[in-house]
């Protein structure tokens, strides 16, 4: 009854979605609908499998001179759902510009904790790699937040800029809150240089007993209170391609007390005419005996890959990855990914 | 004198022909000079470049004036799509479209309006306060004005 309800909501989204497309595109001509979509193949264990990615249906508009309007929704394999598919709302932002470069957001966002959650969300074709950094797999990363956001962009000779994002914390849904405690999410950047952005952030929360973690069935049993702090630099420019973030999570228990992870990437990559960018990335994830909220499985991950842009709207990459888990073992795998924008 | 085989006019047509175009595009790129318009409200008279490529890049959502500014562009297809991808952007119309894709995906800015002819996009500008847009030579539509880059009319 709780899947139907949802499906009748999620409906509800993009019937009001497309709705307010043809409103708008009839008053201000300036709505844009995109789709991203991505396939892949893998050989893991000796075995080749194919795979759709997320299909993501995106819209934008300019409501009027001050409002506007960013919506997407993806449509994924579920295994758990009765089609095997199922369809979710991964952000729904209404953007109010009250001065210059400043503006508030409402809604459902990506939280913009780090770099890479703040900058590449579902369009696959976007992303330098073929998959995001494994410090997502562990949890580590806080995807999405419910609420209210300050944000400022290119301001000064530095084009700095600041987002502080009040939301309803991990363990919440969508349209409704778990506990009285909100979550805050604090970011700071600078533009010094074309192509290059230096970002630092806070995340705080309380999450609270009996929450459930975000894509999974796990449920913790314990209050805890998160602090997460990321650093990151990155630099897209002519010839070269560099992003490296740490992101330092200090998760606190009344029964275990404070534990502290570490987790890290540095990707590299460097364009050949443009078009062909080989590149590497290595990630580290490191967590503190006793670590109750994270998945906590240390690991290293080697992934050495090239792309070819074949236009801005189509990607082709090709990568090896070495993954070794403190639980798993070492594991060797080639994927190849199409990802497409239309 | 010995006639030229007609296989080999054919191969040398095809080897010139494309020679010649590319040719031209390069006279083109270099020859074709650039102006800029905008509405009569909102963008000041004149502008560095520099401060021209910040705003062409959506880094600037209102002018002093507080009029919201609106980004037009030829379509990269066009042969000034492609100088002002070239001069403006300093990047190929490729690099470009992926630009604004990925501001527009990440919410970080309002997508520009991309026009198939000279005419549309100076009637677009002349339209909407706040208007900004990129040409080869200004017709001085009414609601219209030149802005000086670097103390030029065009560049």
């Amino acid at each position: 009854m709780r899947k139907i309800s949802n499906i009748v909501v999620c409906n509800f989204f993009l019937l009001s979605s497309l709705f307010a497309i043809n409103f708008s595109a009839y008053c201000q001509n300036n709505t844009q609908i995109r789709g991203f979509v991505d396939v892949t193949s893998a050989i893991k264990n000796e075995k080749l499998s194919f795979a759709l990615g997320e299909q993501d249906l995106f819209i934008t508009s300019e409501l009027n001179d001050r409002f506007s309007f960013l919506g997407e929704s993806v449509f994924k394999f579920t295994s758990g759902s009765p089609t095997t598919f199922s369809v979710s709302i991964e952000r729904i932002i209404v953007k109010y510009n009250y001065a210059g470069n400043h503006n508030i957001l409402i809604g459902k966002h990506h939280t913009p904790i780090n770099y890479w959650n703040d900058t590449y969300h579902h369009g696959r074709v976007f992303f330098p790699t073929i998959y995001r950094p494994i410090l997502f797999d562990a949890h580590i990363i806080p995807l999405h937040t419910t609420g209210i956001s300050f944000q400022g962009q290119n301001l000064g000779d530095l084009r700095f800029g600041y987002d502080l994002m009040i939301g309803n914390g991990i363990g919440s849904t969508d349209v409704l809150d778990n506990d009285k405690r909100k979550s805050i999410t604090a970011a700071i950047h600078a533009k010094p240089a074309d192509g290059l952005r230096i970002g630092v952030s806070w995340y705080n929360d309380m999450i609270s007993k009996g929450s459930k973690e975000h894509d999974g069935d796990h449920i913790y049993n314990w209050d805890i209170h998160q602090n997460l702090f990321t650093g990151s630099v990155a630099y897209f420019g002519d010839k070269v391609e560099v992003l490296s973030e740490i992101t330092a999570g200090r998760d606190k228990t009344d029964t275990t007390g404070i534990k502290n992870s570490l987790a890290a990437y540095l990707y590299g990559g460097v364009k050949i005419k443009e078009k062909y960018v080989p590149y590497f990335r290595l990630d580290r994830l490191h967590f503190q005996e006793g670590e109750i909220f994270f998945d906590k499985d240390n690991k290293t991950s080697v992934v050495i890959g090239f792309r070819y842009n074949i236009n801005y709207l189509t990607a082709v990459k090709l990568e090896y990855q070495y993954l070794h888990s403190e639980n798993n073992g070492n594991t060797n795998s080639v994927t190849a990914q199409v990802a497409i924008g239309f | 004198m010995k006639r030229q085989p007609k296989i080999l006019s054919i191969n040398g047509t095809f080897l010139v022909a494309p020679l010649l175009i590319w040719a031209g595009l390069i006279i083109f790129s270099q020859q074709s000079s650039l102006v800029v318009i905008s509405n009569v409200k909102g963008a000041p008279a004149s502008m560095k470049m520099a401060e021209l490529r910040s705003v062409m890049k959506g880094e600037r959502q209102r002018w002093n004036d507080g009029t919201k500014v609106n980004i037009f562009l030829m379509k990269t297809t066009t042969d000034l799509g492609r100088v002002t991808c070239d001069k403006v952007y300093k990047m190929s119309s490729d690099r470009v479209k992926r630009f604004w894709l990925e501001l527009t995906f990440g919410g970080k800015a309002n997508a520009p309006t991309f026009c198939n002819s000279a005419d549309e996009l100076e009637s677009l500008v002349a339209q909407n306060p706040g208007s900004i847009g990129i040409l080869d030579k200004s017709n001085g539509k009414k609601d219209t004005k030149v802005i000086l880059i670097d103390g030029k009319e065009s560049f």
